[in-house]
């Protein structure tokens, strides 16, 4: 009893003794940070902070607007406006993810770096005090909340937030958190936002831990639709241990196989069975993804600066006739041109959903590849082109012969044997592509030979984002080894190396002991 | 002791060939080693067997391991483990990998002497950025056209290039070879701004073959941007970075 009246007393303290105290004040110079800022900053946030800075309308999401004075991420309570210093500071700075994709070390999967191998520290503060002062921010009244009552994870406490998040989270973020919700969101400056796909923890803003996890549902993300689950007020009020337990739950649904990593090579699996035609096949269990990163088309006109695709998996099979690719990538909407439900959450008109497989049509002997993107005049590319359905009209697929960008002529797919088929699954397209190895016209088309390192390229579109034509996602290159299967013989030599060395060696003795 | 001397000999052979690679982070492919390797071991050998006693004093370990009676368990020892290496280096040797080709790019290729776009005939080696004077001239009008090449760059090259101009835009790791930084003192410190002008203008299908022209995806900006914003953000990413472009004396 006396303990807890004397932490009230202690509590109640804190903020007496250090309002308005010389530490703070002394943290930061709003006029250096100023200087900085119209150095460093101000081409996304705009010369006065209001996020109308040259590169502002070349990306989503946009630079925060600094004269509306509200952060989206932040440690202080959900009824507390101003976020902490350290949060100020850790948002320029950033660093703070231990295994960020390269060049994200900020604001992941934004175009807001880490400044920290740029800016000095107390350059760091000075800027804090200036983004401050655009809104005469003083410091919060309330500390940052507290992560301090950890449930550890466990099958239990994942089981119970799964339940938990069925019922609250899954309108936005999607039956299996792909963040394929079924509702149209913008933010409160009339942005459209997605909700978190959270089977990508590596693309969350500011990092993947439990207790970063713990406090976005804690504390809301302001200016948005996400809520603070901690609101007394709401309907969605969840307890402390709940928001723990969901938070583990999230933990739980991530997909580190959907982040691409150093390897550029599919290996693409030797199988005895028929070559799957679909993507439920059990066969596809059997082979390994790899992932590469989709960027936006940026090359040539049109251009696009906006996507909402950020990488897609592949998976390769083949027998000694046929060969299949499975693409799986997440897209949060179903585009389906003339539905209504799609037009309602769709950024305008809808287009079809898409993705290609780009190859060379003459497999490269030396390391002279066509263009990567959609090919040239002497080295041209075959392009797989599938498409999802309408309401009146059914998939499609096209094969598409590109000698550059405007330079692509379609021929029959059903005159090579290429067939292909797409699913859409909660937030999840997986589409399969299928060809018999070989084909008559040996200079149109490629023919896939075990063991050489074919160049392979991938595209996408998602046409609830306005994709469409050459506005899409694309991949540079990797390459796709169809792998032997290993015969015996890589064991067999070298016991054969090892049993003609010891007879040397019994022969070597046996001229010694005759001497 | 001769043959110790021999063994600790290869020893020094192999790591004088191997340290240097892996103290500068750039090791030596380990098939160039072996070569090394071959010709280092025979050099040895022929110093040590330059006479005949000195070969006999080499062998003379050997030979009696296999003939004194009392050294039978180092003799049976050693002829395991002598066929067992010789598999094992075997198998490493053959075992399928599935490694990439590696890719060999030159990063500044030489440029063309004289370049067509914009419909004109440019000599590189006379070319001259026409703001460059105004640094000392008018150093206001000059501060006004970095910002402006500033403003270029922030719409057209910072998803790749990066907003430090540190090559680490958040689109750059989807591409092969990845975005040139422009922070440092190797990138363009090291060329003349006619050199950018051409990268620039002419982007990733302008590169001769040696630098894979097929890869780059550095867009054409001649057909984006005019010759005066090329310029100026060539200006830009100069005064940015604090770097001086190179110049022809």
């Amino acid at each position: 009893m006396m303990g807890r009246i004397i932490s009230i007393v202690v509590v109640a303290l804190v903020p007496i003794v250090f309002a308005g105290s010389p530490l703070h004040a002394a943290k930061g110079d709003p006029e250096k940070g100023r200087e900085i800022y119209m150095k460093r900053c101000w081409w996304c946030h705009g010369e006065e902070g209001a996020a109308d800075g040259p590169a502002a309308e070349f990306m989503l999401p946009p630079p925060r607007d600094f004269t509306e004075g509200v952060y989206k991420f932040k440690s202080t309570p959900f009824d507390e406006l101003i976020p902490s210093d350290e949060d100020f500071f850790n948002m320029i700075k950033g660093g703070l993810m231990k295994e960020h994709v390269a060049g994200w070390n900020g604001m992941n999967n934004t175009s807001m770096p880490g400044w920290e191998d740029m800016l000095k520290d107390d350059e760091i503060w000075h800027l804090v005090a200036y983004i401050k002062s655009i809104v005469e921010y003083e410091q919060p009244e309330q500390g940052p909340i507290s992560v301090g009552n950890k449930v550890a994870s466990s099958e239990d406490s994942i089981e119970k937030g799964r339940k938990i998040f069925r019922e609250m989270c899954a309108e936005c973020h999607g039956e299996e958190g792909r963040g394929d919700g079924t509702k149209m969101l913008k933010d409160d400056w009339g942005y459209r936002t997605w909700p978190r796909n959270l089977t990508k923890p590596w693309t969350f803003r500011m990092t993947d831990t439990v207790e970063d996890i713990y406090t976005r549902i804690t504390v809301g993300i302001p200016g948005t639709q996400m809520p603070s689950f901690a609101d007394p007020e709401s309907k969605k009020r969840l307890n402390d241990e709940e928001r723990w337990h969901v938070a583990n739950y999230v933990v739980s649904i991530a997909a580190p196989y959907k982040k691409p990593d150093e390897n550029t090579v599919i290996k693409a699996l030797r199988i005895e069975e028929e070559v799957p035609d679909n993507p439920s096949s059990p066969v596809w269990e059997k082979a390994e993804y790899t992932s590469f990163w989709l960027v936006p088309q940026m090359i040539a006109k049109e251009r696009h600066f906006k996507p909402s695709l950020d990488s897609v998996s592949v998976k390769v099979v083949y027998n000694d006739k046929e060969i299949a690719f499975l693409l799986e990538w997440d897209d949060r909407t179903k585009s389906v041109p003339g539905d209504a439900k799609a037009e309602e959450i769709a950024a305008g008109e809808v287009f079809r959903d898409g993705v290609a497989i780009q190859l060379p049509v003459v497999v490269p002997e030396g390391s002279e590849k066509p263009y990567f993107a959609m090919g040239d005049k002497a080295k041209p590319v075959s392009v797989w082109f599938w498409q999802s359905e309408t309401t009146t009209e059914p998939q499609r697929l096209k094969l598409l012969e590109g000698k550059g960008f405007d330079k692509i002529e379609e021929r029959d797919p059903s005159a090579i044997g290429l067939t292909a088929r797409g699913v859409y699954d909660h937030g999840t397209w997986r589409v399969v592509m299928k060809r018999p190895l070989f084909t008559k016209e040996k200079d149109k088309d490629i023919q896939f030979v075990e063991g050489k390192f074919i160049p392979v390229a991938f595209a996408a579109w998602d046409g609830s984002n306005g994709e469409k034509g050459s506005k899409h996602e694309l991949t540079t290159w990797y390459w796709l080894l169809l792998k032997p299967p290993v015969g015996a013989s890589i064991y067999i030599v070298p016991i054969a190396v090892a049993v003609v060395v010891l007879v040397g060696e019994l022969l070597l003795l046996r001229r010694f002991r005759k001497d | 002791m001769r043959l110790l001397q021999f063994v600790i000999w290869v020893i020094i052979s192999y790591l004088f060939f191997k340290l240097p690679g892996i103290l500068m982070g750039k090791p030596i492919p380990s098939s160039l080693i072996l070569m090394y390797m071959f010709f280092a071991v025979v050099m040895i050998l022929l110093v040590m067997t330059s006479t005949e006693k000195s070969t006999r004093e080499l062998l003379a370990p050997i030979k009696s391991m296999l003939e004194d009676p009392s050294k039978k368990l180092i003799r049976n020892v050693v002829f395991v483990i002598v066929p067992i290496v010789a598999g094992v280096i075997t198998y490493e040797q053959i075992k399928p990998t599935y490694e990439a080709p590696v890719e060999l790019r030159s990063t500044h290729p030489a440029p063309p002497s004289t370049i067509k776009i914009y419909g004109k005939t440019y000599d590189l080696l006379a070319l001259e950025n026409p703001y460059r004077k105004y640094e000392k001239e008018d150093p206001e009008k000059f501060k006004e056209l970095v910002r402006e090449g500033g403003e270029v760059y922030f719409k057209h090259c910072f998803y790749c290039h990066g907003d430090k101009l540190d090559g680490k835009g958040h689109y750059g790791q989807g591409f092969n070879p990845l975005p040139l930084p422009f922070q440092g003192k190797d990138t363009i410190a090291q060329l003349q701004e006619s050199y950018v002008f051409w990268r620039i203008a002419t982007g990733g299908p302008g590169l001769p073959k040696e630098s894979t022209p097929w890869l780059s995806a550095m867009p054409i900006w001649e057909d984006f941007i005019t010759e005066e914003e090329i310029w100026k953000v060539i200006l830009f990413i100069y005064d940015y970075t604090g770097n001086v472009p190179r110049s022809w004396e």
